[in-house]
């Protein structure tokens, strides 16, 4: 049962999270088990795209999901009342419970938080309402799509569907970062006391208006999504949807339930500079928030996982912020859109997914489709053939639209014992790292922590 | 649900872009008037009540406008005045700033406008590339951020009426967890033909009969324990409550449990609330209001019902019902140390409170011109 929560007394000490459960709907394949086959096979999701009339592009190759059936998964609520994005991020919420191992009864008897990211929300939607208009004005446009176009319901509907009521369930638009915004609001929420549970993630599904627009800038690649490559031509869109179980230690311990890796912080801010633009300083400033909040140091992070996404601007500005903060001997930096594509509001929370797939069976998934490292990225991007690592600290990029950055820290859970190591917590290392970035200074209120009541937060 | 054990954060000053006009006085004034704002006619046969005479080139400049869609504009506005005329004290420029705010699903014309001429168009790519920013919903708080330089978390919350309260609860655990100290925290929607025809649709031929509004507000947080908060703060956001309603018939038990929290979570009498702000509109029955009603016992000494007044603005409505609270306030000196409630519900599901405590701050004001 997770049911340690509500009662934690104010003051005491913050609890540690973890993560119990994961649902996948994406161009690999549904549930974990097949997720993981095809992050360590190293698949391609890409495949000519169908979901929308691709007729006057020049090239239309996408990581679409196929052969995905809603009502295997959304039992409750009728599927024709929940968009393309709302059905993915349903079914993988109901896969994540069913994970983790967790009753729905169980869960409507605490409290919890839902928490799903998105970069379109029901833009596909829109795209269909707007060709109804166009071809026959806008009294003719489905009010039964019309009505199911909000936002909030990529969350809402999980709560529906799982029969929760004592739930906050808020969506979180903050574009391609958006699953690691998602990932961090759960953590909080966890980590503080506040609910039992969160579950949280991101939702996408492909749309012709984005398509158009990445397709407009010259960032859809003709073929192949290939990320720190020398021939890089740039991001294939994708769809799909990741939710995690987030739950403290002492209720997962509690419950005897399977612990992926642990929530070890995260990092946020802001480049307030270019709306589609990275801005290198600022990327470094969010990683090293984010290896701050978790107490660890740049040398300790086995494994990145980039944002990645194949266009020549984010490949060379990234790998340019990591090695700003690690030095010139950087943690191996993996792509997973060279697998899944970009899948917008989804891929921090498939990323994330992945990293702790990662940690749990010991493997580095590829960046697949490499040929020739470009010099200007210059890392170790594990090309197209997983390896076996042992990763106890594996770090998540998510960069978003708006200079909206978002970096999530992950931790291999050993169960008390000799010879076992776990990160200590906030304070516990030294960041005078390698790098050349910039912490905040002393007397930077990004970094002070609350004086009252911050007996939460023992150092 | 969430309960904030004290310590919440503390508004400091807020700014309101409005069908009352654009700034916290018009908005202020109409509110204590209590006399709706102009309606016109709308798309789809509805009536809307637009923020009058609002031009982004106008108020905002030539440089950066050219391409920015409405529901941008109105935040970037408000956002600014934070900076500004209504400003308490700005923050630092070039710091880490937090912005939160809140939407339904941004610019539902921009979206759309931007698929019809992929669609219409010679070929299906031939869009306009300054205007892809503006159909992903994150566009307001980043572009916000980069007007007046907001380096710290930045994040956009969607969640219709209640977006908000959701706002204010993220704001809050920012705060908390240290990772922002002032946080400007709001909502903004703006009115369009495209909102206009879906929400009719979605509503139905009669709809609830409440026309369309439009705005934004935002809030200017500190945390409790910043020095200024006791002394300049106008109120204290002392609970955050949220639920979900399979359906409108159980917005009312949902959100009474709610406020049950709300009011359990620390020395809240119900006897001690000064004011319920609910967001439906009187058309529609207002489950809202009969949960406040079943939660106090009774009828709060004063009831603010912004719909009434500037219309339906869905993600920009709980933040200018707390304005509206801090607004009635400001005349009302009885007011000071007594609590008000800010309730949500939406039509996707959401339902929220919020439990406001009043500071002496909101009485006397922190001393700018024409408060």
């Amino acid at each position: 049962m997770v049911s340690d929560g509500a009662g934690t007394p104010p003051g005491e000490a913050d609890r540690r999270v973890v993560l119990t459960g994961f649902g996948v709907v994406s161009s690999l394949g549904s549930g974990v088990a097949e997720f993981t086959a095809g992050l360590r096979a190293g698949r391609s999701g890409a495949r000519p795209i169908t979901v929308f009339d691709t007729e006057g592009f020049a090239h239309a190759v996408g990581c679409e999901v196929a052969d995905f059936t809603a009502e295997r998964w959304i039992k409750d609520l009728p599927v024709e009342s929940l968009g393309p994005a709302t059905r993915f991020a349903v079914s993988a919420a109901r896969m994540a419970v069913e994970d983790a191992g967790l009753d729905p009864a169980v869960l409507r008897r605490q409290h919890g938080m839902i928490c799903v990211g998105t970069t379109d929300g029901e833009s596909h939607d829109l795209d269909g309402l707007v060709a109804t208009e166009v071809a026959h004005g806008p009294e003719a446009m489905d009010p039964v799509v019309a009505g199911r176009i909000g936002a909030a319901r990529l969350s809402v509907a999980i709560a529906r569907e799982l029969g929760l009521s004592d739930v906050e369930a808020v969506t979180i638009p903050t574009a391609c970062a958006a699953g690691n915004y998602a990932i961090g609001y759960g953590y909080d929420a966890v980590r503080s006391g506040e609910v039992d549970f969160a579950l949280c993630g991101g939702a996408d599904a492909m749309c012709r208006k984005t398509f158009a627009g990445f397709y407009r800038l010259g960032t859809i690649a003709p073929d192949l999504c290939r990320p720190f490559d020398a021939d890089r031509a740039g991001i294939l869109t994708g769809e799909g949807a990741g939710v995690l179980v987030l739950e403290s230690l002492r209720s997962a311990l509690a419950r005897g339930a399977r612990i992926y890796a642990e929530v070890l912080g995260y990092g946020l801010n802001c480049d307030a500079y270019h709306q589609v633009a990275p801005d290198q300083g600022s990327v470094a400033r969010a990683m090293g928030l984010a290896l701050q909040d978790a107490g660890i140091a740049p040398h300790q992070v086995d494994l990145i996982s980039a944002h990645g996404t194949g266009t020549r601007a984010n490949d060379v500005t990234e790998t340019r912020a990591i090695r700003d903060v690690f030095g010139d001997d950087p943690p191996r930096t993996v792509a997973v859109k060279s697998m899944l594509g970009h899948t917008m509001g989804a891929a921090g929370a498939l990323s994330a997914i992945a990293c702790a797939l990662a940690i749990t069976h010991r493997f580095i998934p590829p960046t697949i489709n490499h040929r020739r490292t470009d010099p200007e990225c210059a890392i170790d991007c594990v090309p197209n053939e997983a390896v076996d690592a042992d990763l106890r600290v594996v770090q998540n990029n998510g960069l978003a639209f708006g200079g909206n950055n978002a970096v999530v820290l992950l931790g291999r859970y050993d169960p008390p014992g000799p010879g076992t190591h776990n990160p200590a917590g906030p304070g516990a290392y030294d960041l005078t790292g390698p790098g050349t970035y910039d912490l905040p200074g002393p007397g930077a209120t990004v970094r002070a922590r609350p004086p009252s009541p911050a007996s939460e937060h023992p150092s | 649900m969430t309960v904030i054990r004290g310590g919440g954060p503390v508004v400091m000053a807020w700014s309101a872009v409005s069908p009352f006009g654009i700034g916290a006085d018009p908005f202020g004034s109409g509110v204590r008037a209590g006399v709706p704002a102009q309606a016109g006619p709308g798309a789809g046969g509805g009536l809307v009540r637009s923020v009058p005479g609002f031009d982004a080139r106008a108020l905002l400049g030539r440089k950066g406008t050219r391409s920015m869609d409405r529901v941008t504009a109105l935040a970037v506005t408000a956002v600014g005045r934070l900076l500004g005329p209504d400003a308490w004290r700005p923050p630092a420029p070039g710091g880490p700033v937090a912005l939160v705010l809140g939407t339904t699903m941004g610019s539902a014309r921009s979206t759309m406008d931007f698929t019809r001429d992929s669609i219409t168009g010679d070929r299906p790519h031939l869009v306009d590339p300054a205007r892809f920013p503006n159909t992903v919903m994150n566009c307001a708080a980043g572009l916000s951020a980069i007007r007046y330089g907001l380096k710290g978390p930045n994040a956009t919350v969607a969640g219709g009426r209640a977006a908000g309260l959701l706002a204010l609860n993220y704001a809050r655990r920012l705060q908390r967890g240290g990772r922002a100290h002032t946080v400007l925290c709001g909502g903004a929607e703006e009115y369009s033909a495209a909102r206009g025809w879906l929400r009719r649709h979605a509503l139905g031929p009669d709809g609830d009969g409440a026309p369309a509004g439009e705005g934004c507000a935002v809030l200017h947080l500190e945390p409790s324990h910043a020095p200024e908060a006791g002394e300049h703060g106008l109120a204290e956001v002392a609970a955050l409550e949220f639920g979900v309603a399979a359906g409108p018939g159980e917005v009312r038990s949902v959100l009474a449990a709610c406020l049950r929290r709300a009011l359990a979570s620390g020395p809240f009498a119900p006897s001690d609330v000064w004011a319920a702000a609910t967001g439906g509109t009187a058309e529609a029955g207002d489950p809202e209001r009969a949960a406040v009603a079943d939660v106090l016992g009774r009828t709060p000494p004063v009831r603010i019902s912004c719909a009434d007044l500037v219309g339906d603005t869905s993600a920009a409505a709980a933040t200018l019902q707390i304005a509206a609270v801090l607004a009635t306030a400001r005349r009302t000196p009885a007011a000071v140390g007594r609590t008000a409630l800010v309730t949500s519900a939406d039509r996707d599901g959401t339902v929220g409170c919020a439990l406001l405590r009043l500071l002496p701050g909101a009485v006397r004001g922190w001393g700018v011109s024409s408060k």
